[in-house]
């Protein structure tokens, strides 16, 4: 830990470009230790959640709810990389977690509506027509709204690739535009979040319409039943939705890891820190704003289109504004700028949410007032909410950084130290 | 020496303010030219026009073989066009390594695209840059914990590593020890044998040393052009200095 | 004994005599006419009678018209009689006194038929129409209002000159008019009646131009000299299958096969495999099955079904037309006309009313964000709580009401007060939590997001979940209303002055006190403004305040109309940074005009599209987002080169 060590060390190892000390660059994504042991613990929990489920040890519903905080955690990754890594405080990335919801919510009815009616138009004695079929899935599907015409949104509803690809698409096409107006006319900041809030909320009010064509406020139920595999117990297909689920968010850790390392990561960081300068060295921000805003919208509705199906139903609701800004809090308590904080942060926080609310958290009697969780669970969650704002900027992630950091400052120097920067000064 | 950079009749004004009073100027490559001026003399706000921050409210600003308009680009295309710029107080990314710093202005493709799926080693070449500003022993340190001097240097090889024609420094010394301005002057002298390199500063003593010709601004108008002696001669300019005495740095501070 | 009782027969009816007023003596010259009334004969009774101008004659007709009035055998005067089990209470026509009583057999219950009674009905809405009780005038022009007929024409037109209460007498105007528009003598008065109303906007006028110009539906060509209102086209006016359904209905021939019909035939007609020939599993097309109808039908097994063309033919053949109530087309042409004329004017007031409306809840908006546009200015932070200072203030004044019962009492201390509960609760979160978050405003954002979840959840858990009601003084309750059209209720027009003084007292604020400097300098140079020696936290603190406190104020107005409840101030929280980004960061007058536009799109918007304000909602967000794109820094943007 000397001047001299530290100083000259450096120079020797650089120039044999082996940036060992430094993780992020130039080492294969898959060997970096954080990716490993992420991607280890991922499949430990799969594969554990599996092998307990099959032996009955654990419940489908359990199941459920592990597949459900699986795509939580890649839309909490998504919101990482759009603000913990770029800065861009969207308010508005769960709304695209439910556009994915709506348009894999879409096929998962029609789809199954049309097998019911098909099956009991069977019982005529006459053969089906194409008509009364449409007509028998309008009134199925829309007569909650008092409608039995089909509306042109769901022109396409009857084929799973075409809704598959909706559930990204019309993510990524709306976050284009609104990423387009909004970054183009330079808002940034909290001018930023507003207007994503805003848009959210324009969204979701626009859902609750009967006539917006999605079925109002009652929205898209269902979902947990897919079409032609009736025969196929919920248990077994709770543990496909927790695969798909843990394999799109392996996949969306690796390719996360791999955006933020190197060159790009750094603009994009830059950008978070200060804008201005990033555009001074000839990057278009605006581009890169745009690049990431969109991606993470398509993430975030790939996220949705794994979610509803094991929720069961998608309705405005899950829209509205405070859901993304939830989402936010996720990653602010798991830890901005750390892939594996917001993971943390939207498993840790969701699971203890459902465990509090659910009534699992025993209630405390304090003699003169009885402190019943379901009740006060939201209250502590938003002044934790604050305190790790105030006190911890880095969040849960941080924790696990000040740990391998602490480990490593034992065994090799890393620090500022007034007196080498002296001497390096005074060196001619 | 062929003209790289020519503003003429350039007017700016801010709620009536008029930073910027029809101004004419012209730098050549290459060559080292330094700009001085009391507060308030609009120098802060002529380098946000070359650089595309400020819109100019009339006249042109010309640049390179091809005359291109600067006051119809963006920032990022004047700077790939090959302005670089050095603020007057260090912004360098503190939350990054003095080797991500670098390698992010290295002069290569900036489409976000490009940057994420080609990623070619930039050691050797950031490598380089390092030396030339002589942070090679900082390469893996975060900026953040830099000296003020060192970070000053930082962001003079961050201008050197964008392999720019013209070069934009404002207020290159302020703020370090005697040795760091000493090293700081070589630099950009060096730089000018084969860039045109543009230094707005305030500290005379500093001028004197880069030994350049000299543009005084004062209230957004050019007073004077010349050698640093024949400005200091103008009664002018003498007026102007003498009339204001120096009076600290924070009306420049302000653009940050 | 039965000479006591012959004198006592003999005394009653001449101490009755000897009371005889003038009621008494005028009925006694009718009396034949009233005990035995027939139509023919009891007009001139009754004009006598009107003619007298007795008050009594009034209380006198409707006790004769409702079988009240009882004529006793003995000396055949008039008393108001009560049945009670074997005799009839008698009290005088005079003054109503108690005037003994009389056996049921000894005196004869008056029953005027229906037609008598409806002229006695006539005879005392003159009566009533001169009653010197204006409450019972507007009670007599009430009830002709609702049942008016030709025949009370007369006494309303004589009771206008006399009428000396300029509002009754307005009342009696317009019901003049309107009565002579239904039962006009002639058409001359009629169209003047119609001309007259073609400048009123009163609702009970339109109703009786449109009375006018009511229409039936007649299908095929109308009778000679029918008043033709228009003719209904099959496509355009009235949809094909309701035009189809009306022609059935007049008895036309259609035959039209239902699908169901068609179905029905078809399996009915299902011979093993196949129907008509047709094998069964290949009907699985609409055009397939109308096939084998057909078969069927040209085999003679169910009724043909007509050729599409066929309907269309008997359509185009066959008029429909809707044709007017009333007869005359000089009425229904001056009636449309002056509906029309009516509907340009009731259009202009109820753009003046939605101006009005507009204003109003501008005025809310204004309240609602001056405080967040002053915060959010100086520190250039989001306050996400602002919106529970909006709650925090209207459960203060729930419960000051809960202590003080008197409404009135209650908000006069209620305003003052929540101004310092939410200005409190403003200055602890800023020391506690904003200023520790100093320059990252994202940050901010989110910490007071948490905030505001935790202050939602608390109040729910101390207030529950129902709204709590917050009763405004009985004298800000009602409406002033210039017309049917524009009105407006007292509240509004309170939060309207309320949002004035606040607009005031800022302004003051702002321009002549040593804060207002001071936080017109942190707003517009904060670096400059340290130097100058202005401590910023002591400047963030008094606006946190102030910003809050006005937040406070603002949720006791809102809570006057709207529901308190836990979540009421996350409602108005995005329309207030709306307001403050619209309007322009930082300024009091941008936040005005901020309010004003988006108050007066809101109510645009709802004006466009009525029927759905969640859509109005949503377009309104998207204008916003949209005007973001043309003034990113809004209406009223801060310039210089310190902007960033």
């Amino acid at each position: 830990m000397t001047d001299a060590t530290a100083s000259a060390g450096r120079p020797t190892r650089i120039t044999r470009g082996s940036p060992a000390d430094h993780p992020s660059i130039r080492r294969p994504l898959i060997r970096r230790p954080d990716v490993l042991i992420f991607l280890a613990i991922l499949a430990l929990v799969t594969i554990g959640a599996t092998v307990l489920a099959q032996t009955g040890h654990v419940s489908t519903s359990t199941v459920k709810l592990l597949g459900k905080t699986l795509c939580l955690c890649l839309a909490a990754l998504a919101m990482d990389l759009v603000w913990g890594y770029t800065g861009i405080l969207s308010l508005g990335h769960f709304a695209f977690f439910g556009i994915g919801g709506y348009a894999i919510g879409m096929w998962l009815m029609w789809d199954r509506t049309e097998l019911i009616v098909l099956d009991t138009l069977a019982r005529n004695p006459l053969p089906a027509t194409p008509l009364e079929v449409q007509e028998a899935i309008g009134s199925q599907i829309f007569g909650v709204v008092g409608s039995t015409e089909i509306p042109w949104l769901w022109a396409f509803a009857g084929s799973l690739p075409l809704q598959l690809a909706a559930a990204v698409l019309v993510p990524g096409i709306v976050a284009l535009i609104f990423g387009w107006l909004a970054f183009r006319s330079r808002v940034a900041g909290v001018y930023l979040s507003i207007l994503t809030q805003a848009g959210t909320l324009a969204l979701s009010l626009w859902l609750f319409q009967n006539d917006s064509g999605l079925r109002g406020n009652n929205g898209l139920s269902g979902l947990q039943n897919l079409p032609g595999l009736d025969h196929v117990p919920q248990s077994t297909i709770s543990l496909w939705f927790l695969w798909a689920s843990a394999l799109a968010l392996a996949g969306a850790y690796l390719l996360a890891a791999w955006t933020v390392a190197g060159r790009f990561g750094s603009v994009l960081r830059g950008i978070r820190d200060d804008e201005a300068r990033v555009r001074f060295l000839g990057y278009e921000v605006e581009h890169y704003k745009l690049a990431i805003f969109t991606g993470t919208a398509m993430a975030c509705g790939i996220a949705g289109a794994l979610y509803y199906p094991q929720a069961g139903i998608v309705n405005p609701a899950e829209i509205a504004p405070i859901a993304s800004i939830y989402l936010a809090v996720w990653v602010a308590i798991g830890g901005r700028g750390l892939l594996y904080g917001a993971v943390i942060g939207a498993a840790f926080v969701s699971l203890l949410s459902s465990w509090f609310t659910g009534g699992g958290a025993p209630d405390i009697d304090l003699g003169f007032y009885e402190i019943r969780w379901t009740d006060w669970w939201l209250v502590l969650l938003g002044l934790t909410f604050v305190l790790v704002t105030l006190f911890a900027p880095k969040g849960l992630g941080g924790l696990v950084d000040l740990w391998t950091e602490r480990r490593s400052r034992r065994t090799s120097d890393l620090g500022p130290d007034e007196g080498a920067l002296r001497a390096e000064e005074e060196r001619p | 020496m062929s003209a790289l950079l020519e503003v003429s009749g350039v007017s700016k004004s801010f709620d009536g303010f008029k930073a910027i009073d029809n101004l004419s100027f012209t730098v050549g490559e290459p060559e080292l030219r330094a700009i001085i001026g009391p507060n308030g003399a609009g120098k802060t706000t002529f380098m946000d026009l070359v650089t595309g921050k400020t819109r100019p409210d009339s006249g042109s600003i010309r640049y390179g073989e091809l005359s291109r308009d600067l006051t119809r680009m963006s920032e990022a295309q004047i700077a790939r066009a090959g302005i670089g710029r050095k603020f007057q107080k260090p912004t360098v990314f503190e939350d990054q390594t003095v080797f991500e710093n670098l390698a992010m202005a290295l002069a290569s493709p900036r489409s976000p695209w490009t940057v994420l799926t080609r990623r070619p080693s930039m050691e050797t070449r950031a490598g380089e840059v390092a030396e030339r500003v002589g942070l090679t022993a900082h390469m893996r340190r975060r900026a953040g914990v830099l000296s003020h001097g060192q970070k000053q240097w930082l962001e003079i090889g961050m201008l050197l590593a964008q392999e720019p024609r013209l070069l934009l420094v404002d207020e290159p010394a302020a703020g370090m020890t005697s040795a760091e301005r000493e090293r700081t002057t070589e630099m950009l002298v060096e730089a000018a044998k084969d860039h045109a390199v543009v230094v707005i500063e305030h500290d005379m003593e500093f001028v004197r040393r880069l030994n350049c010709r000299v543009t005084v601004l004062h209230e957004g108008r050019s007073l004077a052009e010349g050698s640093l002696d024949f400005v200091c001669a103008d009664p002018r300019v003498i007026d102007v200095y003498l009339g204001r005495p120096e009076a600290g740095a924070e009306a420049e501070a302000e653009h940050a | 004994m039965r000479i006591l009782l012959a004198l006592a027969l003999l005394v009653i009816p001449l101490s009755a005599l000897a009371q005889q007023g003038p009621v008494q003596t005028l009925l006694q010259t009718h009396a034949e006419d009233i005990a035995d009334p027939s139509r023919q004969t009891i007009q001139p009774v009754l004009d006598d009678l009107s003619a007298s101008g007795l008050p009594a004659m009034t209380e006198f007709l409707e006790a004769w018209a409702d079988k009240g009035v009882v004529r006793r055998d003995a000396d055949g005067l008039f008393f108001y009689g009560q049945r009670e089990g074997d005799v009839y209470v008698l009290r005088s026509v005079e003054d109503g006194a108690e005037a003994g009583e009389v056996g049921r057999r000894e005196a004869t219950e008056l029953k005027p038929n229906a037609g008598v009674r409806r002229l006695i009905g006539t005879a005392l809405v003159q009566f009533q129409l001169n009653d010197p009780d204006p409450a019972r005038r507007r009670a007599a022009l009430d009830a002709l209002s609702r049942n008016a007929t030709p025949d009370l024409l007369g006494p309303l037109r004589a009771s206008i000159e006399t009428e000396e209460n300029g509002a009754i007498r307005d009342r009696k105007e317009e019901l003049e008019r309107l009565i002579t528009l239904r039962f006009g003598e002639n058409q001359a008065a009629r169209l003047a009646a119609i001309d007259w109303l073609s400048d009123k906007v009163s609702l009970e006028g339109r109703a009786a131009l449109n009375n006018v110009l009511t229409t039936r539906t007649v299908v095929g060509p109308p009778e000679a000299g029918a008043n033709i209102a228009r003719v209904l086209v099959p496509g355009t006016d009235i949809s094909e299958p309701a035009a189809v359904a009306l022609l059935a209905e007049a008895g036309f021939e259609v035959a039209q096969v239902s699908r169901a019909d068609r179905d029905a035939a078809l399996i009915a007609a299902i011979e093993g495999e196949s129907v008509a020939g047709v094998a069964v599993a290949s009907l699985n097309t609409e055009d397939a099955r109308w096939a084998a109808y057909e078969t069927l039908a040209q085999a003679g097994a169910v009724p043909p079904r007509a050729a599409p063309d066929a309907v269309a033919r008997l359509l185009a053949e066959t008029p429909i037309t809707a044709v007017y109530d009333e007869p005359d087309p000089a009425i229904t042409t001056a009636a449309a006309a002056a509906l029309d004329e009516v509907g340009a004017r009731v259009a202009r007031a109820q753009a003046a009313d939605l101006t009005l409306d507009a204003l109003s809840l501008a005025s809310i908006y204004f309240l609602a964000a001056i405080g967040l546009a002053i915060t959010f200015g100086v520190m250039g932070v989001i306050n996400m709580a602002h919106g529970e200072f909006i709650m925090i203030g209207a459960y203060t004044g729930y419960v000051v009401q809960t202590i003080v019962p008197d409404y009135t009492v209650s908000l006069i201390i209620a305003l003052p007060l929540a101004f310092v509960v939410a200005a409190a609760a403003g200055v602890v979160l800023e020391r506690l939590v904003i200023r520790h978050l100093l320059h990252r405003p994202l940050e901010t954002l989110l910490a007071t997001f948490g905030i505001s979840v935790a202050l939602q959840q608390i109040f729910k858990n101390i207030f529950g979940t129902q709204a709590v009601p917050l009763t405004s003084p009985a004298w800000l309750a009602g409406a002033w209303s210039l017309n049917d059209v524009i009105g407006i209720s007292y509240i509004r027009i309170a939060i309207f002055v309320l949002a004035l003084g606040f607009l005031a007292l800022l302004v003051w604020i702002l321009r002549r006190t040593r804060l207002g400097l001071e936080v017109r300098a942190v707003t517009q140079n904060p670096g400059m403004a340290a130097s100058l020696g202005i401590d910023p936290d002591r400047v963030g603190m008094a606006t946190f305040a102030l910003g809050s406190g006005i937040a406070g104020v603002a949720g006791v107005a809102i809570g006057l109309f709207a529901q308190v409840t836990s979540e009421m101030g996350s409602g108005y929280i995005v329309q207030s940074f709306m307001t403050v980004v619209v309007g322009g960061v930082g300024s009091v007058f941008g936040t005005l005009v901020g309010a004003g536009m988006i108050g007066g799109l809101q109510k645009g918007i709802e004006w466009l599209n009525p029927s759905n304000t969640l859509a109005a909602q949503t377009y309104m967000i998207l204008f916003i987002i949209l005007f973001i794109q043309f003034r990113p820094r809004g209406i009223v943007a801060q310039k210089g080169r310190f902007v960033q």
